[in-house]
């Protein structure tokens, strides 16, 4: 055993009436990097933010360097060495590389701030750690991994003991992935020791020295004698064995029915895009951030600006949906990736929540009052088909778990019966369970109804296991259109690495 | 146990306000046995209707998580453009009409410039209030408008069948204003707003016609605050309405509306004028000096904002 930097020792911590964590423990060593797994919502986030000192844990303790930490607050922390890089959020794009580093702490001279020591400090820094980007440009105009590496730079500055990087690889392909990983590993031979983040078990074998897994609020060590075993993690993270959801696969291409006809259309983003969608069928959708993945969905849904182009919706006519409001009477409805922005009303009810799209259609009753019975039913019913874990339908969604909220919003999507239904990460953040079932409900409502789906995510292994077909987006174009005939994670990942710089094919 | 506890603390505070209206009416009228008389309970009424209506138009502004500061210039504004329509030999029904009417316009104009334009509520609201009253100054030149027909008095001063107008009103304001927030899918589509603007949009809500309307109304309920209390003075004066000026939003937010929105019921609001009236009226007829009232008025608007603030608080730790 090597000496310890952080010790996390019988951490509880309780929101309300909420358990969050229960006896969390483990020990990070110096100059290691020491993995924290397990599903959104297990509980990795709470225990980050204790460590940072953003919560307050109701009792245990973190000992920094054999020093007990939890007097002092997130500041005094960070000048102790203890440095959260988040996700994202961290860094302001529209200042330089320079600033960003030193935000803050900027050297000052007579009161004002002294940029040319600053650059020249900023010059230094990255120097040390071997970055080389110009200090002087715009964070915004690197690219993502070097806009992480400023990140971490601007944590070691200051003295960092402790580095939390918190999904640093998220929208990140192979190759820079690879990239930021030596970055890291060089500094962790220098002496740093990292907590990373992840929930990519084959990232988390390959780089960590030791691992802990957070499940339903407890820790458990991922190490044993052997070492660590990415079949074996898989099993601490899930805890139970979750049958797992296949689509049966749609017939062949030719009985096919057409249902939406998208035909060159132009955005901010999007660059001549036509495409046919089918009933029945559930399409994949796969790019990068700003790749015109997530675009596309939106544009369809009325979300974003269309500068050309049509969408012809069969039965509906000519259409391209100029608000929300104009694509679910439409027969198009869509889940937002964003479940607390764009999802949930946390206020409501379960039922007011689902009965929203419907309210000035099916549900206008006499005197033009909202029809509470036929509502109650139809909550009811979904409340029911999504096996939603509360107490009744009067629920207010902010008392729901994370899956149980997002099963929610699927519900209420799906609640109009749409024609095109469109689905962005419509399982992230949520547990196993709740995610099977959302994927179970979809298929079976895409058999019994013959409905379209746009199924966007960015875990392969589910995107496989649902769908018919993928489109892969990049730089706002679509460049592939495939069949997914036995398609694995990694076919789409490298399918989707080796798309980055093709002509589209449309 | 636990979560026993969260609900109950949850439930008290959102129900608070009845147990302060209750403990303010055993104190004054511990304090002075008069207060339980007809006469000033009638008075107590009555007063609670200005208040009122005013403060079920501020709660749709504070509803949406936003605030309409425009309430007094607008219900000043459209009392003078009735009184002096009628001094013009307009008929009193269609003067009556244009009080609405103008108020209507006036909030209709808030709403379009922010749901349209995006102008920031607390801002654009002020200026309109600043614009109005100055207006309201400059038309009148200070004067008073006494010239006020028996018709259009009966309206705030009489009665049908023993009870008085002004109750009346009250309550047929508060019955509407439940029935739109309860009832209809307006009234849900102006929670899920208040509650959350982007998923309401996502989920087919036509926010900036809910917001709009929101305003609308407001500004009409603002009119038919200012004839109610033109017909109960009898007259406008420079002073007009001033004593509901900030009343309305205490009110509001006291009755359990959530200052970022989303959250709250009209009869809490209506909980909150009656406690607030109590308050007002116990203080005139316990005598205690005027120079004091300010000071109160600006401590029950602070205890309002503590209250929000404790509620958001039990709200979050689940």
């Amino acid at each position: 055993m090597g000496e310890i930097v952080l010790k996390v020792e019988n951490i509880n911590k309780r929101f309300g009436a909420t358990q969050a964590l229960k006896d969390v423990s483990f020990a990070v060593e110096k100059g290691t990097i020491h993995s924290l797994l397990g599903r959104n919502g297990a509980g990795k986030s709470t225990v980050v933010n204790i460590i940072a000192g953003i919560y307050r844990q109701n009792d245990g303790t973190v000992t920094l360097e054999g020093k007990d930490v939890t007097p002092y607050s997130v500041f005094e922390r960070q000048n102790m060495g203890i440095k959260l890089v988040p996700q994202h959020a961290s860094i302001v794009p529209e200042l330089t590389v320079g600033e960003n580093i030193f935000v803050g702490i900027w050297p000052e001279k007579k009161g004002f701030v002294d940029w040319k020591t600053l650059y020249k400090m900023a010059e230094a820094e990255l120097k040390k750690y071997g970055l080389e980007v110009d200090p002087k440009e715009k964070v915004k105009n690197l690219n993502a991994v070097d806009q992480r590496k400023v990140n971490i730079v601007r944590a070691m500055h200051g003295g960092a003991k402790v580095i939390i990087l918190d999904e640093p690889t998220t929208a990140l392909s192979t190759k820079e992935r690879a990239e930021l990983f030596v970055f890291v590993n060089e500094l962790k031979a220098r002496g740093t020791s990292f907590i990373f983040i992840s929930h990519y078990l084959q990232e988390v074998v390959e780089l960590s020295d030791d691992v802990t897994v957070i499940r339903d609020g407890c820790s458990f060590t991922g190490m044993d004698e052997d070492g660590l075993h990415e079949e074996k993690l898989a099993n601490l993270i899930a805890g139970e064995e979750v049958e797992l959801i296949r689509r049966q696969r749609a017939e062949d291409d030719n009985q096919r029915n057409l249902l939406v006809e998208v035909d060159c259309i132009s955005g901010s983003i999007l660059k001549d895009v036509s495409v046919n969608l089918y009933k029945g069928e559930i399409t994949g959708v796969v790019g990068f951030p700003g790749s015109g993945a997530r675009e596309f969905l939106r544009t369809l849904f009325g979300l974003e600006k269309v500068r050309s182009g049509k969408v012809i919706v069969k039965d509906s006519g000519v259409m391209l949906a100029k608000s929300p409001w104009n694509a679910i009477k439409n027969g198009i409805s869509y889940v937002s990736n964003d479940r607390h922005k764009e999802g949930i009303v946390g206020l409501m009810t379960i039922e007011e929540n689902i009965s929203l799209p419907l309210l000035y259609s099916m549900l206008k009753g006499r005197f033009g009052f909202v029809d509470k019975n036929k509502s109650k039913g139809i909550s009811r019913d979904y409340f029911d088909l999504f096996h939603i874990k509360a107490n009744t339908i009067y629920d207010k969604l902010s008392s729901l778990s994370g899956g149980n909220q997002q099963k929610v919003v699927v519900a209420k999507a799906v609640s109009s019966s749409p024609k095109l239904l469109m689905l962005d990460e419509p399982t992230i953040g949520i547990d196993i369970k709740s995610r099977e079932e959302i994927i179970e409900n979809v298929i079976k409502i895409v058999e019994e109804k013959q409905t379209s789906v746009l199924y966007l995510t960015n875990d392969f292994d589910e995107l496989v296991r649902a769908v018919d077909r993928i489109l892969f987006f990049n730089e706002g174009k679509l460049v592939k259109d495939v069949r997914n005939e036995n398609l694995t994670h990694d076919d789409i990942i490298s399918i989707r690495d080796s798309l980055a710089d093709q002509p589209a094919i449309i | 146990m636990d979560s026993k506890w969260f609900k109950i603390r949850k439930n008290l505070l959102n129900n608070i306000v009845w147990i302060l209206l209750i403990l303010a009416i055993i104190v004054v009228g511990g304090l002075e046995k008069s207060f339980f008389t007809t006469t000033v309970m009638g008075n107590v009424l009555s007063q609670a209707t200005v208040l009122g209506i005013l403060s079920f138009a501020q709660a749709f502004a504070i509803m949406l998580g936003l605030i309409d500061l425009s309430l007094l210039g607008v219900m000043s504004f459209s009392a003078t453009t009735g009184l002096l329509l009628i001094e013009r030999g307009c008929p009193t029904p269609i003067a009556i009409l244009m009080i609405f009417a103008v108020g209507a316009l006036l909030g209709a104009m808030n709403g379009v410039l922010i749901a349209k334009l995006k102008a920031v509520a607390l801002v654009e609201t002020l200026a309109v209030k600043l614009t109005l009253l100055g207006a309201f100054l400059a038309i009148t030149q200070g004067r008073a408008i006494t010239s006020v027909p028996d018709s259009y008095k009966w309206f705030g001063q009489g009665n049908i069948a023993g009870i008085p107008t002004l109750p009346i009103a009250l309550v047929i304001v508060f019955v509407v204003v439940y029935i739109l927030w309860n009832k209809t899918p307006y009234g849900r589509s102006l929670y899920a707003v208040g509650g959350n603007e982007h998923a309401a949009y996502v989920s087919g809500i036509k926010v900036d016609r809910i917001k709009i309307i929101a305003f609308t109304i407001s500004g009409l309920l603002a009119g038919i605050a200012g004839f109610f209390l033109s017909a109960y003075m009898g007259a406008v004066t420079s002073t007009f309405g001033t004593s509901y000026d900030m009343n309305n939003i205490a009110a509001t937010v006291i009755g359990g509306v959530a200052c970022s929105g989303g959250k709250g019921n009209v009869l809490g609001v209506l909980g909150g004028v009656l406690l607030l009236t109590v308050i007002q009226v116990g203080l005139q007829i316990l005598g205690v000096a005027s120079y004091y009232v300010q000071m109160i008025n600006g401590l029950i608007i602070f205890i309002a904002v503590l209250l929000d603030a404790f509620r958001l608080k039990s709200e979050q730790v689940r």
